[in-house]
């Protein structure tokens, strides 16, 4: 029976692989991201003679966002084989999806950092100012701290996004178990072991939304 | 020494321009605690946040210790804040941190060492009177223990500037008290000038030495407590007084007094420091040889002294000339209501 499964092994390590990779990267731009955005944005926390150019800067990254967040995956993913061929050397394999999935997910975390970071006490954000903190301080001790569960829950929507998505990764033969359940179901006919792929995938969300939930309460202090 | 000169702040809303702060000039002297008093909207919280710029003048200068803070750099303002501390009316803690971690968050600011920063905070958690609290989380405090935390964490890089944002506006009246003794033990102590806003004339005559009333932007009185307090100029003073008087408002007690007594006259008498120790009304009573009957007294204790007020009613057929000579004469306000 357990001989069985084995022909999920490979699938699994390619569903985590073009999870957990794209995450960690989306993770960091799109915190970067989010960050520009929310800084820019009309709360005082730069102080810059130039209102005009921060302006610009702040309506530029929220088009860019916008803009990247409404392209279904699968034009994105059609899109970027040109860059993914300069970045990865190949437009077809389970690397060859990282850079359209990391794409498709950076975007929507950094619009979720926005969120965070506009829940963010205002009077925080002021007091701290009056205490003496700069940018990076405000950004770094007070913005990040004090929006952590949000950013942690985010983190987990971000990665069960990338769990459907690596599914459409199939098609530049990415593999994964959405790609394993979709093959065994419609063009194999094997019902049993499309139900068995699809079962792993919704325990592998299940996972990351229970980690989620937990860390996120465990650094709520409020 | 902090000074304002011709201080003006607008803001511009789509159709309209907001006039905050108007035309503002005050002298704020060391060691003192100032009050700002005025109705929400008459422009002192900008005022307030424009002495540590959270807020930029349009227009005048803002010099304190001989620096105009308006011609400051961005990072010299930071600098310059490191010296201007604050407290607000919503404690404004940072909740992911402890009670301890909270006092230490400017010292971090400022690049201090963590062991040393650590011991510091921990000596002004003790200053507040929270040694017991040090490692737990804001959210289990009361608001008169988030309030202590706020002034530890503004006190604890040596501040020569207290500036307090309605500081005591959450609290019930018993932590109120509390809070204000400990920002007057404060004041003693490190010889720390305190400006604070406030719209309760309570707490401005409790702990201020002086203070400027404002109103649409302006100021409109500034004088000692004391000598607002006895002698009022501007309608907006008087009617913030006389709710810390009466604990109702004027125009609604003296209707009261008025109903109650609809003839003869009625006199609200008021004392200050220098005659409120002597038996002035009974001599006086006595001399004129007007019966007099007291409908309503109050007597407050200020930094500088005592304030009385009262209401006296006399009847109808009674002459009261003589008694308003014989009170001015004590240098006694007498108003007929």
């Amino acid at each position: 029976m357990l001989e069985e499964l084995n022909y999920l092994i490979e699938p699994l390590y390619e569903t985590l692989f073009l999870t957990f990779v794209p995450l960690i990267l989306a993770v960091i731009l799109g915190a970067l991201i989010g960050t520009i955005i929310f800084i820019s944005g009309d709360n005082g926390i730069l102080d810059v003679e130039e209102k005009s150019f921060l302006k610009t800067v702040h309506v530029v990254f929220d088009a860019l966002v916008n803009i990247f967040r409404s392209v279904p995956y699968l034009i994105l993913l059609i899109w970027l084989l040109p860059i993914t061929r300069f970045l990865v050397g190949s437009t077809i394999g389970t690397n060859a999806a990282v850079p359209s999935l990391t794409l498709s997910a950076t975007p929507f975390f950094a619009r979720m950092v926005v969120i965070a970071f506009t829940e963010v006490d205002k009077g925080t954000i002021e007091a701290s100012k009056a205490l003496g903190a700069g940018t990076l301080d405000i950004i770094f001790k007070v913005l990040i701290p004090e929006s952590l569960p949000a950013l942690i829950s985010s983190i987990a929507v971000t990665a069960i996004n990338l769990v459907s998505y690596s599914t459409m990764a199939g098609a530049i033969g990415a593999g994964g178990l959405g790609f394993e359940a979709y093959q065994y179901g419609l063009i194999r006919q094997d019902p049993p072991r499309m139900l068995m792929a699809t079962g792993i995938i919704i325990v592998i969300v299940f996972i990351i939304q229970i980690v989620g939930d937990v860390l996120s309460k465990y650094v709520d202090k409020r | 020494m902090i000074e304002l000169k011709n201080v003006c702040k607008t803001y511009h809303s789509k159709d309209q321009e907001i006039k905050a702060v108007e035309n503002v000039s005050l002298t704020i002297k060391d060691h003192e605690i100032f009050g700002i008093v005025g109705y929400s909207g008459a422009g002192k919280s900008t005022l307030i946040r424009l002495i540590n710029g959270l807020e930029k003048v349009d227009a005048g200068e803002i010099i304190i210790d001989g620096e105009d803070i308006c011609k400051l750099s961005e990072r010299n303002l930071r600098q310059k804040r490191q010296e201007i501390a604050m407290i607000f009316q919503h404690f404004n803690l940072l909740w992911s941190r402890t009670v301890l971690e909270n006092i230490a968050f400017p010292l971090e600011i400022a690049k201090v060492h963590k062991e040393e920063r650590l011991a510091k905070a921990r000596e002004m958690a003790i200053q507040v009177g929270l040694e017991d609290k040090l490692n737990v989380y804001p959210s289990s405090l009361s608001g008169g223990q988030k309030q202590r935390v706020a002034i530890a964490r503004a006190l604890v890089l040596n501040p020569k500037i207290l500036l307090c944002d309605e500081a005591t506006s959450a609290l019930d009246p018993k932590t109120t008290e509390d809070i204000l003794d400990l920002l007057k033990a404060i004041n003693r102590k490190y010889h720390l000038t305190i400006v604070m806003i406030t719209h309760q004339m309570e707490t401005v005559q409790k702990i201020c030495h002086r203070l400027a009333v404002m109103k649409e932007g302006k100021v409109v009185e500034s004088d000692t407590v004391d000598n607002i307090f006895t002698s009022p100029s501007h309608p907006v003073t008087k009617e913030l007084i006389q709710t810390v008087d009466t604990g109702v408002d004027v125009i609604k007690l003296a209707k009261e007094l008025k109903n109650k007594y609809p003839d003869g006259h009625l006199l609200r008498v008021t004392f200050d420091n220098e005659n409120s120790e002597k038996p002035i009304l009974f001599e006086v009573a006595k001399k004129v040889d007007v019966p007099i009957n007291i409908v309503s007294a109050n007597i407050k204790n200020t930094q500088a002294g005592a304030l009385g007020v009262m209401y006296i009613h006399i009847e109808e057929r009674q002459d009261i000339a003589m008694l308003l000579e014989e009170l001015n004469k004590n240098d006694v306000v007498v108003e007929v209501v």
